[in-house]
């Protein structure tokens, strides 16, 4: 167990020095990083001192270990647009972003898990084919139209809810009900499908045949053995709590992580994009990491299968 | 490195369902995605006006069915440009884009995958941990982040979201061509002496084709959604050019005086990706047990 954890954890730390070496050879590729970390019109000395500071003068591999080390030190650099380190700029940003991102995480799970299973276990029946055709729609509105179309009938026709900004938690209702939907139709296709594919299964059918009540089948074999693929979807989700909401924030001009990154890249402003992705692939590893560590718990197989050859 | 989660991903990456489309709504989806094809190519034919061209004593018209001309079926913006012209090219702008990029997605994937199989090692451990990487950063995040980078064109934005799912044709290759080098017909062309280019491009590769088809036709709509989102933003199809996507977020500054604008292409939209979805389902339910 110890060893799976180790190996977890080292893979983690391998994907977090990858994505920061992503960084490391873009923005070299991208033209000259000091110019561009500090802004096109930023005074020749100021680049200077820059580049003297990051050692950008140095031979590559040089630089590639002081940027590692840099980055570690949580330096950043600064945004181009009002002169703040990058990192201040992102973390007071991310309240807002959760503001909306957690509840409707928990409108995914709290819909879109139910409804999966109960498709799965009355499969054909007018239910499963309801909840089928919604969890398609899901997937195949876009947020911003969804978002869009919540405007034009509740704010715009019916003008019961504000359609953009952040002044009351009245101003949350559509993006987070934006988010939750599509999430929970995402989650109740898995669900549904994970469920099926165990239901098949022969262990189901030896449980029954040896006379278990099917609440017990269900609860007992059925649910754990439906809830790995289920529990990788949600880390994912948990994964883009901060991140994810980059297209519903723009629909409601919410002030969140996600409105931050669409003006960052509109403006080029490279400090604040890196640090965006930095953040968002160490939430993302974290969270990977975790359902890793949980795949442990859920199904014992697994700890032993690292060793196994390809 | 460790296997384990990498096995497990593969079995649930795609989302899965069985059975689940009925013949008349898959039937109503390749009609569908027929007429957009059509036009697509007949864009130039077809398209009443330019999309750029301006009728300034006609703006905002509504269109036929809210009481307007046959001058503008679908209205007009707030320039007077025609609504349904500028749809029609943004049909063949997004269809171009998704097709680009699917195809680009597909040929590296594969490629990369043959890599692995072939030469095992250092190579595969390195595809591997590209996976590893890509799988650990939202797609999103990482187009906006090499647009910002990169500044914005049309080739980069294709070749950029023909990188959307790499990694999961990439898997697909991988395995089927290790199955199929055990399977001995790949062994016995090796041995009449065929490079390995004709193993894997003449023999591998259309044993395993039906697969990969499946997965682009379930990854193409995806790629329409990634690009719409991205025009939607700004970030993507640069004016004056024009895709679904762009023209949704113009039209949404005119939501209250002019639903139109946004509603067409937002209607076209969800009905090409779920058209599509719904023949990828059924491809991959009849055609194609493995990816179940």
């Amino acid at each position: 167990m110890l060893r799976f954890i180790a190996s977890r954890f080292a893979r983690a730390a391998l994907t977090i020095a990858m994505v920061v070496t992503f960084a490391f050879i873009v923005l070299r590729l991208s033209g000259d990083p000091a110019q561009i970390i500090m802004g096109a019109d930023a005074p020749p000395e100021a680049v200077d001192a820059f580049r003297t500071a990051w050692g950008l003068d140095e031979p590559l591999w040089v630089q590639y270990f002081s940027y590692f080390w840099a980055i570690l030190q949580g330096d950043l650099g600064r945004s181009m647009r009002d002169g703040r380190d990058a990192i201040v700029l992102v973390t007071e940003r991310i309240p807002a972003t959760l503001a909306l991102t957690l509840p409707a995480l928990a409108i995914k799970i709290c819909l879109g898990i139910p409804a999966g299973i109960y498709a799965a276990l009355h499969r054909n029946s007018l239910a499963d084919r309801i909840v089928m055709i919604i969890a398609v729609a899901g997937f195949t509105v876009p947020s911003f139209v969804l978002g869009l179309l919540l405007v034009l009938v509740f704010a715009v026709q019916l003008g019961w809810l504000p359609s953009g900004g952040q002044e009351s938690w009245r101003h949350g209702i559509l993006p987070v009900i934006t988010l939750g939907l599509g999430g929970a139709a995402v989650l109740a296709r898995f669900t549904r499908s994970a469920m099926l594919e165990v239901l098949g299964q022969p262990y189901i059918r030896t449980a029954s045949a040896k006379g278990a009540p099917w609440r017990a089948v269900v609860t007992g074999h059925a649910l754990p053995n439906a809830a790995i693929p289920t529990v990788t979807i949600i880390g994912f989700m948990v994964g883009t709590l901060i991140a994810g909401a980059v297209v519903v924030e723009s629909v409601f001009s919410w002030p969140g992580v996600g409105r931050l990154l669409v003006v960052a890249v509109a403006n080029r402003d490279l400090a604040v994009v890196q640090c965006i992705l930095l953040l968002v692939a160490i939430t993302m590893v974290c969270a990977n990491l975790i359902v890793d560590l949980l795949y442990g718990l859920l199904d014992p197989r697994l700890r032993a299968a690292p060793r196994k050859a390809a | 490195m460790p296997e384990a989660p990498l096995v497990v991903a593969a079995t649930t990456a795609p989302p899965k369902r069985r059975r689940a489309a009925p013949p008349a709504l898959v039937i109503f989806g390749m009609v569908w995605l027929v007429l957009m094809l059509a036009i697509a190519i007949l864009a130039d034919v077809i398209a009443p006006y330019a999309y750029t061209a301006l009728d300034l004593r006609n703006r905002l018209s509504p269109p036929i069915f809210l009481g307007g001309s046959w001058i503008h079926p679908l209205g007009t913006d707030e320039l007077g440009r025609d609504v349904l012209s500028r749809l029609i090219y943004s049909i063949r702008t997004s269809l171009l884009i998704a097709f680009g990029a699917t195809i680009i997605g597909a040929a590296v994937g594969t490629s990369l995958g043959f890599l692995a199989a072939h030469f095992r090692g250092f190579v595969e451990q390195a595809v591997l941990a590209l996976v590893d990487f890509s799988a650990s950063l939202p797609f999103l995040i990482l187009a906006l982040a090499v647009l910002a980078f990169f500044g914005n064109s049309l080739v980069l934005l294709v070749c950029l979201l023909g990188l959307h799912a790499w990694e999961r044709y990439a898997r697909i290759a991988r395995g089927l061509a290790l199955s199929a080098g055990a399977q001995g017909y790949a062994a016995a062309v090796r041995g009449l002496g065929a490079s390995p280019w004709r193993i894997y491009g003449r023999h591998v590769l259309p044993n395993i084709a039906s697969t990969l088809i499946v997965s682009m036709t379930l990854a193409f709509p995806e790629v329409i959604l990634l690009e719409s989102g991205l025009s939607f933003l700004g970030l993507g199809v640069q004016p004056p050019e024009t895709s679904l996507g762009s023209m949704v977020g113009y039209g949404r500054e005119y939501l209250t005086r002019a639903p139109w604008i946004l509603l067409a292409p937002a209607s076209t939209i969800v009905l090409t990706t779920l058209s599509v979805s719904l023949i990828g389902d059924w491809l991959r339910d009849g055609l194609d047990p493995t990816l179940r």
